[in-house]
């Protein structure tokens, strides 16, 4: 990334940061889901955009980082900073393990066992009374102190967002980000050019763990409580990918903009079109991956390396 | 001990009889995703149509399910094979990735008209035949509307198993799946027959959807829990394999019903989900097929 490019991307949060002071409560809470997904998608992007694995269990890191966060907190008694950390922990060593069995797989494979790892998790969340509180589920601590406005979870969630952004930006240029993407492009070339496919997946769906279980936490402490099917829903998994994707999946902002997009038109057909706009929903999606297979920034790229050329 | 024993083998009786119906959704996912590899992510939601197909029949007409059916295995061919020449024919040459995206969207799109349709409300088809018992022993109760299924269901199972291994239309779909492009210069009209065996996938999920109605209480996400299982139910058989799916599907249902049996209903659907996990990681051909995944 350029220096340019580096800062017009801190004038954009920055600006976004100040947003509140302009806008009514609503708003910022609408805003608030688009910064989150910004956030779930960018860290999807890491290990479906730019490793090409395409992975359907992200509610997993989800879910344990909503659950994390009371369990941690409130049964045990660790300190709010302190429960952040183990968190992250918990969420990386989770994905440790299902990375391990899910990586010896390949393309649909890989991602049906990604589901697979996610239901597993929700179902035991809904059976395990003692622990979840299963279908009641839990009451989770306030990560701002008890009367917090949105605003703060809306800063969270953007701060959030540019530390994605900002990670994604580095290991892009990184001799690691290149050896994902030749994971991406092809596998069995990539390992006899001595690259460690298996361990560089690995880390990458353990980042994107990390920065989805903090947005589970920091979602679910936004509306105070977690069930398992809330937590662990598949469209949770199914919604930052399509977000990704839209905004073309392999690029830097691609998943910024696609969430910015489809959580903004979700919350407007839903006003609009009330029951319809599921239906609506699916043709956009039917339509995006049959008209714009490489998303918005992508066809856009592609569109203007065409151009310089000619 | 004796009561024990008596209860186990009603379970696997059950659990038969359940998992007859898996069999055909199996079954239809062994022809979409085992042999021609399309990742379809709206099996579920398909079933959901013929199951609303076959309660329209009912609500409207007083057609009983066990009849209905048919219509329902009707309509959802023509839709199948719709779909897949109107949409899936023509990201054919992408990664699975679309594929599997596309029928997302797919899936999404049918959850939406049912919503609209019909609405969110929980409805029932109730057949007389599913309150009739028949009694085998002091022991043993089987009710007549689970038995005639079951033998429906092995009837289709057992025709579409023979249509797709003996008959032409048969051994060109499994032409294609070998090599796709000597297919072709063999005089098969590749897109045609994939589009026929995809209707004919999407045809017997139907089938089983209306089947069940009886069984289940119906709405517009019913189909949800289904799309993975029978995914399951392919990778459990061996890819590829037509009647492995059609012995996972019975398998299924018999561990379905033991778990329930002794560790609680909620389990039941972890099960699933944990031999799957254990198959792709430990024995990734499947217990009947002989191609590595």
């Amino acid at each position: 990334m350029t220096r340019r490019r580096a800062l017009l991307a801190a004038a954009g949060f920055g600006l976004c940061l100040l947003v509140p002071l302009f806008q009514g409560d609503y708003h910022v809470h609408v805003m608030f889901h688009v910064a989150l997904f910004a956030a779930l998608g960018l860290a999807w992007n890491l290990v479906g955009g730019f490793a090409g694995q395409l992975s359907l269990g992200h509610a997993a890191f989800f879910g344990i980082g909503a659950y994390a966060l009371p369990l941690y907190h409130d049964k045990l008694g660790i300190p709010l900073p302190l429960t952040l950390v183990l968190l992250i922990v918990t969420a990386v060593a989770a994905a440790a393990v299902i990375g391990r069995v899910a990586f010896r797989l390949r393309g649909p494979y890989f991602a049906l066992a990604t589901i697979a790892f996610a239901e597993v998790l929700r179902l035991s969340a809904k059976n395990l009374d003692n622990l979840t509180g299963g279908d009641v589920g839990l009451q989770v601590p306030a990560l701002f102190g008890p009367t917090a406005p949105i605003q703060a979870f809306y800063i969270s969630a953007v701060l959030l967002t540019a530390a994605a952004f900002t990670t994604t930006a580095l290991i892009v240029r990184s001799r690691f980000g290149y050896q994902l993407q030749a994971v991406r492009e092809d596998e069995d070339t990539a390992r006899a050019c001595g690259i460690d496919a298996a361990r560089v997946k690995l880390h990458a769906f353990m980042i994107s763990a990390a920065f989805t279980a903090v947005g589970g936490a920091l979602y679910m402490s936004q509306i105070a409580s977690v069930v398992p099917d809330s937590a662990f829903a598949i469209d949770l998994s199914e919604r930052p990918a399509i977000d990704a994707m839209l905004g073309g999946a392999g690029t830097l902002s691609g998943p910024i903009v696609g969430a910015i997009l489809i959580e903004t038109a979700q919350e407007l057909f839903k006003n609009w079109f009330h029951e319809a706009f599921q239906l609506i929903y699916g043709v956009l999606f039917v339509l995006v991956v049959l008209f714009l297979p490489e998303g918005i920034v992508g066809t856009i790229a592609r569109w203007r390396r065409k151009q310089r050329a000619s | 001990m004796a009561t024990q024993f008596w209860r186990a083998l009603q379970a696997v009786l059950d659990g038969l009889l359940t998992g007859s119906l898996y069999s055909l959704i199996g079954m239809g996912m062994a022809l979409i995703f085992g042999v021609m590899r399309i990742v379809n992510f709206a099996h579920g939601a398909f079933m959901m149509i013929g199951m609303y197909v076959t309660y329209l029949l009912f609500d409207q007409l007083g057609v009983t399910p066990y009849v209905g059916f048919l219509a329902a295995a009707a309509v959802l061919f023509v839709l199948g094979a719709a779909t897949y020449h109107g949409l899936l024919r023509r990201i054919a040459e992408r990664s699975e990735f679309m594929t599997i995206l596309l029928t997302l969207g797919i899936a999404q799109m049918m959850i939406g008209v049912a919503q609209l349709a019909f609405s969110g409300d929980f409805r029932k088809a109730n057949s007389a035949l599913t309150t009739r018992l028949l009694h085998v022993g002091p022991h043993l109760t089987l009710n007549h509307g689970d038995l005639l299924s079951f033998a429906i269901s092995v009837a289709l199972a057992t025709g579409m198993f023979l249509f797709v291994m003996k008959s032409r239309f048969g051994r060109a779909l499994r032409a294609i799946a070998q090599n796709r492009y000597a297919a072709s210069l063999i005089g098969i009209n590749v897109q045609r027959t994939q589009a026929v065996a995809f209707g004919l996938g999407i045809a017997a999920v139907g089938l089983a959807g209306g089947l069940l109605l009886p069984a289940l209480y119906l709405y517009p996400e019913v189909g949800a829990g289904y799309n993975l299982r029978s995914f399951v139910m392919v990778v459990l058989g061996g890819m590829g394999s037509i009647e492995g799916a059609a012995i996972a599907g019975l398998v299924l249902g018999v561990v379905e019903n033991l778990t329930s049996l002794y560790w609680g209903n909620q389990w039941a659907a972890i099960v699933d989900f944990v031999i799957f996990l254990l198959v792709l990681s430990l024995k990734p051909a499947g217990l009947f097929g002989s191609q590595r995944v």
